[in-house]
């Protein structure tokens, strides 16, 4: 059990800096995930916590304890690599115990250890089996076992589901979460995919080109994304922007129509109008929301509902309408998403007008 | 539809009749078939002439006769051939593991060497470009004495008498390994430092991550991980000292096989047989001698470093 503390973490790789002075809180306990697109500086970051990179300038506190010059082995801190990093040569038993080398247990200790891990992860079947003859999800768990059977202060994940097909991950994804739950170990867990930073997290780290841009729970995330970075990163499929121009109360879009604006700006007039496609339904509620009106290019059944892409003035705008009311391609289209369910960005500096 | 089948069939040859699956098989055979006549011409048809050459007493000038295993006798009760015998086992129970042991050296420390690393290895690689011919010539005058010899030189700059090397019995052989160890060396530096970059690094991340030392890593890790390499390595040198001829004639060109015979090895033995003294049937039942040698070596290598 431990606090993580992220000061002014700085990484340089030379003359390009990769990390900028990030700042970070890491709860006792707390699952959190760091998220962005490959090259944000999450990995780095992840791996200075580990130690397997220096830190350039700030600090990283372990339990309230500097760790900037302590090795790998002496932060009590344990890694789970994306390509499982068990070693071929051992049987899974050994690799598990692998996590115990520096233990003053005895031999007897130690395999009551691995033997316990084991069954907690369900491997208490394969504990002889060499790693070539476990499948990918099987070969996941014994990494976390050797990461486990430590009892480290932190446990880190470094994309450890990004090797797996969709299904095990989606599996993984929950024994990981369960896990969780029941070690209650402070955990650090990298990703790409914002669906996994979603339903894995109790907070969310989103992180671009080096610099934290939001943090907070997946939901808040979700509702109030402070840019339109976020905004698009966070919900699947990505929000539809509409770009508007702004006036007294409310603002003009450019595919034709107007929103109520619960918002002013005093720097610019040019805004994005936000919405989500779940938001975005072919049923009026709401007549201040907004309108969009086009022709179907493309659907997609998804079986519990149907998205659909309609054209209008030059822009695609996804939508979204109940499962089993499939629309024709080349059928007009009217949706719409009430007031409450919209977002509003500044165009020029992408910032949400909802932060100021 | 067989109606269509039918009418292709009488309308077509012999190719058009047969199904996908022939004529996958023709192609695969027409293709495979170039080398192996090749190999049956050029390397089995003369193995196998050797083998029944080492049953006859064919001289050149004279027709062959069969002589039975005459050849074979006349071999193991010739002393020169467990001279020959010996110096070739010397060969490869010192080259083996020095060459090994320093080209695995230099790979794991050049593996982790970022400046120049390219030149480095490039310079290391050189040697094995190197005619033997032109590498024995050179490593002659290394031996000289004083003041021609490099090596001498160095030795008397310490106080340390002067050595003997080619002229001596029991220098002489060590004193040709040399060469021929380094002249490996590239090689082996090259095959192991593809093995070295082939481990996943997250396996050495992992392992500093549970608080390995440097030597643990070395023994748990980088050993275990590279031992098909290794065995390639084994192998490949192990037949290669066996086999030991060019280095070892041209360092001693007026005198082939050291004083005493205290250089021959198994190669050059047979070469001399066959091409000065002409006794080609003596020399192929020798030759069959090297090759069920290097047969139960490498196989009992094999079987030794394979899997459990």
């Amino acid at each position: 059990m431990a606090t993580i503390e992220l000061d002014r973490l700085i990484k340089r790789y030379g003359q390009s800096t990769v990390v900028h002075g990030i700042n970070l809180s890491i709860q006792d306990g707390e699952f959190v995930v760091l998220v962005g697109p490959s090259g944000c500086g999450k990995s780095t970051t992840l791996r200075m916590i580990a130690g397997l990179e220096e830190i350039s300038e700030g600090e990283i506190r372990i339990d309230g304890r500097v760790v900037n010059d302590l090795q790998p082995k002496d932060r009590n801190i344990a890694m789970v690599f994306q390509n499982y990093a068990i070693y071929p040569h051992m049987t899974v038993a050994d690799n598990i115990a692998f996590g115990l080398y520096r233990s003053k247990l005895s031999k007897s200790e130690k395999r009551q250890r691995v033997e316990q891990v084991a069954e907690t992860l369900g491997l208490s079947q394969l504990l002889e089996r060499r790693p070539s003859a476990l499948s990918g999800g099987q070969r996941q768990r014994v990494a976390i076992g050797r990461a486990m059977v430590r009892n480290p202060a932190a446990f880190l994940f470094d994309e450890p589901l990004s090797n797996l097909d969709a299904q095990l991950r989606t599996q993984m994804r929950i024994e990981i979460k369960r896990l969780h739950h029941r070690l209650g170990t402070t955990s650090v867990f990298v990703t790409h995919d914002q669906v996994e930073a979603m339903t894995m997290a109790d907070r969310i780290v989103v992180m671009r080109e080096g610099r934290i841009l939001q943090v907070g729970t997946p939901l808040e995330l979700y509702e109030k994304p402070v840019d339109v970075f976020t905004a698009r990163f966070i919900g699947s499929p990505t929000m539809n922007l509409l770009p508007a121009s702004l006036r007294d109360g409310g603002a003009d879009l450019s595919v034709g129509g107007s929103v109520r604006v619960p918002y002013s700006s005093a720097t610019t007039s040019d805004i994005l109008v936000g919405a989500r496609p779940q938001d975005l339904v072919p049923t009026v509620a709401d007549p201040q929301g907004l309108t969009v009106s086009g022709t179907v290019v493309v659907v997609e059944t998804l079986g519990s509902e149907t998205l659909v892409h309609i054209e209008s003035a030059g822009q695609t705008v996804i939508g979204s309408a109940p499962g089993r009311q499939i629309p024709r391609i080349g059928e007009h289209m009217t949706l719409h998403a009430s007031s409450e369910r919209l977002y509003y960005f500044d165009k020029a500096t992408e910032k949400s007008l909802a932060v100021r | 539809m067989s109606a269509i089948a039918h009418r292709e069939a009488a309308s077509g040859g012999l190719w058009s009749r047969m199904s996908l699956g022939q004529k996958q098989v023709i192609w695969a055979w027409g293709f495979l078939a170039v080398p192996l006549i090749f190999y049956a011409v050029i390397r089995f048809w003369p193995t196998f002439q050797a083998f029944y050459l080492s049953i006859t007493d064919w001289t050149i000038t004279r027709p062959a006769t069969f002589v039975g295993l005459e050849n074979y006798k006349r071999l193991f009760a010739d002393p020169l051939f467990w001279q020959v015998f010996r110096n070739t086992f010397m060969y490869l129970i010192l080259g083996t593991p020095i060459s090994l042991l320093i080209s695995f050296v230099v790979a794991y420390y050049l593996d982790r060497v970022r400046f120049m690393h390219s030149f480095i290895r490039a310079l290391y690689f050189l040697p094995f470009l190197t005619t033997a011919a032109a590498m024995a010539w050179v490593w002659r005058w290394f031996y000289q004495p004083v003041p021609i010899g490099v090596i001498n030189d160095i030795l008397s700059s310490f106080g340390i008498p002067q050595q003997p090397f080619l002229r001596s019995t029991s220098q002489a052989l060590p004193a040709v390994l040399a060469p021929a160890v380094w002249a490996g060396l590239g090689f082996q530096i090259i095959i192991f430092l593809a093995g070295l970059r082939a481990i996943p690094v997250t396996y050495y991340e992992a392992a500093r991550i549970d608080g390995l030392s440097e030597g643990a890593i070395l023994r748990k890790i980088t050993l275990p991980l590279l031992k098909p390499t290794l065995v390639f390595l084994v192998v490949f040198s192990s037949i290669g000292f066996l086999r030991i001829f060019d280095q070892v004639y041209n360092i001693n060109t007026n005198d082939p096989g050291g004083p005493l015979n205290s250089t021959k090895p198994l190669v050059l033995m047979i070469y001399q047989t066959a091409f000065s003294s002409y006794e080609m049937g003596y020399a192929a039942a020798q030759t069959v001698v090297l090759f069920l040698i290097l047969l139960v070596i490498s196989l009992v290598q094999l079987r030794i470093m394979r899997d459990r």
